[in-house]
């Protein structure tokens, strides 16, 4: 027979014993500061000029240089819902940069998102993909940031995050749960331009980071082509960055016109919009073609996220048919042929290399519509670049159409000529409106008398 | 500014102090900081109730009057006032436009051919004030009542012979008045974008068949049969 009193004791001592062991392991985890393995040849110094490519493929500017700002200098705020944060000086600059950074503290940050004093980086940094850059690249980029860049003293915003998301410890526990610092491993079936292309979307270009969806503690689900989510298409502040894996539009073009729009902003028969209009602004525009070229058929080899799913666009010469025997399908329709149509056609085919054709459209097609909406709302301007140094802007609608007037409008190009995207409801343009109320006084629509 | 006014005569001055009145229709274009993008201002079309921010109830009258005379309603289409030209006239009295702030307006004036543009002293505001008061000056000297007052046909035959310059004014050119204002302005008020007060419900528009701010029907070029659709305007509202 057992005494229960003793019993009780024993759990209770066994209780105490587990959370001191729960309490032990946390700290150890939280207070590990990991120690990044390097090949010994890491020990001479990189080659800053490919290190200055290495920063282009990486688009460090994208969040660490404001506009008209310092190159490099941070201080560009990242609206989470969380709070603000602010990104950080990474000139070589001593006391508010990376001048005092040993390399190994430099590979520690990208791989990890830990700092030199222990700090951990939220996950903004995206340092869950950065983790897989070979140590050449970090090597030659450390060497392009401590010589090649000025070094300027500017201090970083503290940032805004409500508690408790201010605490920072708590995020060894997600690196743990969520991070994985494994170096790139080629897949050795597949010829060098795919492992290339698949070196370049999954590292140093981390495409994931916008165009894959977070979960519940806003992780990518998934961080290359085994997850069946990676680049599914996402949602953030009014943009839906497109689905770039077998079942989105991109997918359906030629490698050719995917490279074309990540080195000009524009192919034959699209446009980037928005932020991706800042990468190919800052980053994809100066990559190589042959880099590219890689990027188009790693991202065309990706499988369709969900087999079922009906296509999204089957060419008709319906919408075309009705509007021509002026029979055009409802106030939608007649919207898009007032606002629309002397650019983009009636055809909804547009103009080649200059007006964006909508039948087919991956913007245009994505299961979110927040970046068509977006577009419609606030207009649009074509990234300058030397392929395609015109900016072609599209004025802003918002000022001329309820929310009401532009959920037809945005369900009639979403219908049209063969698209097969879901409706829009006045509802979900409402939420982008408010969004781009801040930044954009025009999106109300000016009363009449 | 004050030079001009200064070499004016004295009789000319009595009614300049409204001229300044300001109107929504100066609120400048907005224009946000993302790469000069612009919409253009609020609508204000033409309406039943409106009261002359410029000018004076003869002048009004007046301008109803002249306006009727150079655009009259018929079966074709609306005439000049029903479509809200009077409306647009005053509304562009309040412009920079009207008080000859685009022009160079500075000494010497001369009297030169059409060819070297505009040459008078006065602005657009100053031609009706004294134009109109010319006009009507010439009109009580030979029917003894102002032009609103007089029977349709001598109005008409009134302004036929300004427009031949039979009827002269020493306070400024009547011919120039009528032909580079009054006429002109009609003109661009009945067929003005309806946002300016103008062109009432695109009425004009509709009866040209012209499209409106739709800006394009490339589609129906060199196809038999009627451009099918009605027009729309600026701010997106369709006939």
């Amino acid at each position: 027979m057992t005494d229960p009193a003793r019993t009780k004791g024993r759990l209770a001592a066994a209780g105490a014993l587990l959370s001191a062991l729960g309490i032990a392991a946390v700290a150890a985890i939280v207070l590990h500061r990991p120690e990044p393995r390097l090949a010994m040849a890491m020990t001479g110094t990189g080659d800053a000029r490919h290190g200055a490519y290495v920063a282009v493929l990486g688009d460090c500017a994208a969040c660490h240089t404001a506009p008209g700002g310092t190159p490099l200098t941070g201080g560009v705020p990242l609206e989470t819902p969380m709070g603000v944060l602010y990104s950080s000086n990474i000139t070589p600059a001593s006391r508010t940069g990376i001048g005092r950074y040993t390399f190994v503290d430099f590979v520690r940050v990208m791989r990890y998102g830990v700092r030199p004093d222990g700090t951990r980086l939220y996950p903004a940094m995206p340092y869950t993909a950065y983790a897989r850059m070979s140590d050449g690249d970090l090597r030659d980029l450390y060497a392009y940031l401590r010589q090649d860049v000025v070094p300027v003293e500017q201090a970083t915003r503290p940032s805004t995050m409500r508690w408790p998301f201010d605490m920072r410890w708590p995020l060894a526990l997600w690196n743990l749960a969520f991070h994985h610092p494994a170096p790139f491993r080629p897949d050795p079936t597949r010829d060098a331009q795919w492992n290339r292309g698949a070196y370049l979307v999954t590292g140093p270009a981390h495409c994931g980071t916008c165009h894959t969806p977070r979960g519940l503690a806003f992780q990518e689900a998934g961080l290359d082509e085994h997850a069946q989510r990676f680049l599914s298409g996402s949602a953030f502040a009014g943009a839906s960055p497109v689905d770039l894996r077998g079942d989105g539009a991109v997918a359906g073009w030629p490698a050719a016109d995917i490279a074309t729009e990540l080195k000009t902003g524009r192919n034959r028969a699209s446009a980037v919009s928005g932020p991706m209009g800042e990468v190919v602004e800052h980053s994809t525009r100066y990559m190589s073609m042959a880099d590219l070229d890689a990027v188009a058929v790693y991202l065309k080899s990706l499988s369709p996220a969900s087999a079922g799913r009906p296509l999204r666009f089957a060419p008709s010469g319906e919408t075309m048919a009705a509007f021509m025997a002026a029979r055009p399908a409802g106030r939608g329709a007649r919207l898009y042929m007032d606002s629309c149509a002397a650019c983009h056609r009636l055809s909804g085919l547009g103009e080649e290399n200059t007006f964006p054709r909508l039948a087919g459209n991956p913007l245009v097609l994505e299961r979110n519509p927040d970046s068509l909406i977006t577009v419609v709302l606030g207009g649009a301007r074509m990234p300058s670049t030397a392929g395609a140094p015109t900016g072609l802007a599209m004025p802003p609608f918002g000022w001329r159409y309820g929310d009401a007037d532009i959920a037809k409008l945005v369900t009639f190009i979403r219908t049209g000529w063969g698209n097969n995207a879901p409706a829009v409801s006045e509802g979900e343009v409402r939420a982008v409106r408010r969004h781009l109320a801040d930044t954009m006084a025009y999106t109300q629509p000016q009363s009449g008398q | 500014m004050q030079g001009v006014l200064a070499a004016l005569p004295a009789a000319a001055l009595a009614r300049h102090a409204d001229g300044q009145t300001t109107h929504p229709s100066e609120q400048p274009v907005n224009r946000d900081n993302l790469g000069g993008r612009s919409v253009p201002a609020a609508s204000q079309p033409a309406r039943d109730d409106y009261h002359p921010a410029f000018f004076t109830q003869a002048e009004w009258h007046f301008l109803n009057a002249a306006c009727d005379c150079l655009i009259p309603p018929d079966h074709i289409g609306p005439g000049a006032v029903q479509a809200g030209v009077p409306q647009y006239i005053d509304r562009q009295m309040a412009t920079p436009w009207a008080a000859g702030a685009e022009w160079y307006m500075q000494a010497p004036f001369f009297d030169a051919k059409p060819e070297f543009g505009y040459q008078s002293r006065l602005t657009p505001r100053q031609q009706y004030r004294l134009g109109i008061r010319a006009i009507d000056q010439a009109c009580r000297q030979e029917a003894g009542s102002p032009f609103a007052d007089m029977p349709a046909e001598h109005q008409v035959d009134i302004l036929r012979r300004i427009e031949s310059g039979a009827i002269t004014s020493p306070d400024l050119s009547l011919r120039l008045f009528f032909t580079s204002f009054l006429l002109a302005n009609t003109r661009e008020g009945y067929f003005c974008d309806p946002m300016y007060g103008g062109n009432r419900g695109m009425e004009a528009w509709a009866m040209i068949g012209h499209p409106g701010a739709r800006a394009d029907y490339l589609d129906w070029v060199g196809r038999d049969g009627p451009y099918p659709y009605g027009p729309v305007d600026i701010h997106g509202d369709d006939a």
